[in-house]
């Protein structure tokens, strides 16, 4: 007989771990199921075993992890590292994960689920991005978490906090940072304007990163408004070029690290049919939330940069109250004291979120980077181009979907993690349309590739 | 091979003892353990992981949290396995071989 678990958390960063300490704190039996080696998520990454050095070098907040690990490794409940969880559905009592662990497929059976693994970078598809020598800043981050990885120089590009974050640490260590390309658009600052008072709510997060954008404008090679980026080079990268007010810049570099802020991961809760909304403000597509991570299928919760992007703290926040919900519906008669903390840390959340609305507008993407144009790839996978990409959404394609099965684009590997933002932006500008008329592209199983080895012998229950 | 883009944070002047063997193409390393294959690619100085089915172009890891599947190498026999999801081991024998990596 398999274990039927009361709680299935998936990913275990902020969200997760702290959905997992509440949870079973209340006597729930819970599991965890985490694609990485060690747990922490990706803001936390490797929290439990870094040098004195790479905290130094990460800063103050990176080791605000380890209370919450801490807690976490001490929770009555099990925890499965390096699972890929590639199949979910409906079962008679719940819901059953299927997980490749160590090259087998293994099923898990649950009640309830909490869909907690986190964000992923935004696509930021220049010209020449697929060449060898492209990688992302949380790349680069993670390398340092995780393998105490430095490059030797560096060219960084594109806009939001993790880039500004990722210059500061990368100068603490002793980083060439040859040159900081800023996309972000002038008109961005206007925009977010109104949503200053929100920021001025969070004074300390506010001048924390009022501080870092001056330092790095002071001490880095700092260029604004940098627009029309390309990777120039062959096997690997050479140079990165660009335009700033009309004049065309080329710096030599064999690395440049490229980002415009952070996406959810929707596809689990796709899979699932969870409802999707596109949010204007976060420019993605993201899970609708009832209240305290509820999706619109029953059993079924969101919590983290998973559901709507906040960052780690709201995170932590959300994932304790997806559990606290989770717990009271074992609960006829909760204490007062619960409820009030039940209500104060909701209240907290709705804040937090407000809060966040000055980031989410100051960094939305230029447009000249959601439209690519003519020979820049688009999907890495199929190494599908722009232009192919415009032609057939102005022949009047029906949408994501069909140009998928038209162009390919979206169908290799990656599963159009990749591409398909940028397949919407170039659907909705050449038809016309906004992106929440575009529908986002549908999600199957696999949610990662499985070998026909591994599916013949996935444990039956 | 060309010289790595990457160095160790705290550069070991007393030589880091935790060390582990690998192949990579069937040439022994040492690589730092806890270390991502991926990780390891770009410290041995190996920029580029494979070659690009449809275009024939060598590709690397992009985004090094398992998302792009550009890092995909051939682990202990294994084909198209992401590199920046595997830690490595002792004795791992990783093929990686992205064509005109070096001109």
């Amino acid at each position: 007989m398999t274990q039927v678990y009361d709680y299935l958390v998936v990913g275990a960063g902020p969200a997760g771990m702290a959905a997992a300490i509440e949870a079973s704190h209340a006597g729930l039996t819970v599991l965890v199921l985490d694609q990485a080696a060690t747990a922490g998520g990706q803001i936390y990454r490797n929290v439990g075993h870094s040098s004195t050095a790479q905290e130094r070098v990460l800063g103050p907040d990176y080791s605000l992890g380890k209370p919450l690990l801490k807690a976490f490794m001490a929770a009555s409940c099990d925890y499965q590292p390096l699972a890929q969880v590639w199949n979910i559905e409906p079962h008679a009592q719940g819901f059953t994960v299927a997980a490749l662990i160590d090259g087998r497929s293994v099923n898990f059976v649950a009640s309830d689920l909490l869909i907690a693994n986190g964000a992923m970078e935004r696509p930021m598809a220049v010209a020449g991005w697929e060449k060898p020598g492209v990688m992302t800043a949380g790349a680069g981050q993670i390398l340092l978490k995780a393998s105490a990885l430095l490059p030797k120089q560096v060219v960084l590009a594109g806009s939001g906090p993790l880039l500004l974050l990722l210059a500061h640490q990368y100068r603490a260590a002793g980083v060439t940072i040859t040159a900081l390309l800023d996309t972000t658009p002038r008109s961005n600052y206007w925009r977010a304007m109104p949503w200053l008072v929100a920021g001025l709510s969070m004074p300390k997060q506010l001048i924390k990163g009022m501080w870092l954008t001056l330092v790095q404008r002071i001490c880095v090679p700092y260029f604004a408004n940098v627009a029309d980026i390309q990777i120039v080079g062959d096997a690997q990268v050479k140079a990165v070029r660009f335009m700033v007010a009309g004049k065309e810049y080329e710096i030599p570099t064999n690395l440049v690290l490229l980002h415009q802020g952070i996406v959810a991961q929707t596809q689990m809760a796709q899979t699932l049919a969870c409802e999707q909304e596109w949010s204007d403000a976060k420019q993605c597509w993201q899970t609708q939330v009832v209240k305290a991570g509820q999706t619109s299928v029953p059993g079924v919760q969101v919590a983290g940069d998973a559901g709507a992007i906040g960052g780690a703290q709201l995170a932590q926040l959300e994932g304790r109250l997806a559990a606290m919900a989770r717990v009271k519906q074992n609960c006829t008669h909760p204490s007062w004291a619960r409820k009030l903390a039940y209500f104060a840390l909701s209240w907290r959340i709705r804040q937090l979120h407000w809060a966040r609305g000055l980031v989410d507008r100051m960094y939305q993407p230029a447009p000249w980077l959601s439209t690519p144009t003519g020979t820049t790839v688009v999907c890495r996978c199929e190494q599908v181009c722009a232009a192919e990409i415009t032609d057939i959404a102005k022949a009047g394609c029906a949408g994501v979907n069909q140009l998928k099965a038209f162009s390919r684009a979206g169908m290799g590997p990656c599963q159009g993690r990749q591409c398909g933002l940028n397949l919407g932006y170039l659907v909705a500008q050449a038809q016309g349309r906004s992106m929440a008329q575009v529908e986002p592209l549908s999600v199957r199983s696999p949610l990662s590739p499985i070998n026909l080895g591994q599916l013949a012998q996935a444990t039956e229950l | 091979m060309i010289a790595s883009a990457f160095s160790l944070l705290n550069q070991p002047s007393s030589l880091n003892p935790d060390t582990c063997r690998i192949l990579l193409n069937g040439i022994e390393h040492q690589v730092p353990v806890a270390m991502s294959v991926a990780a390891a690619l770009l410290y041995l100085g190996q920029g580029a992981t494979r070659q690009h089915p449809v275009s024939g172009q060598p590709r690397a890891g992009l985004c090094h949290m398992g998302v792009c599947f550009e890092c995909l190498v051939t682990i202990d026999g294994q084909q198209n396995q992401r590199a920046c999801m595997r830690p490595v081991s002792a004795n791992m024998s990783i093929i990686s071989t992205p064509k005109d990596l070096n001109s």
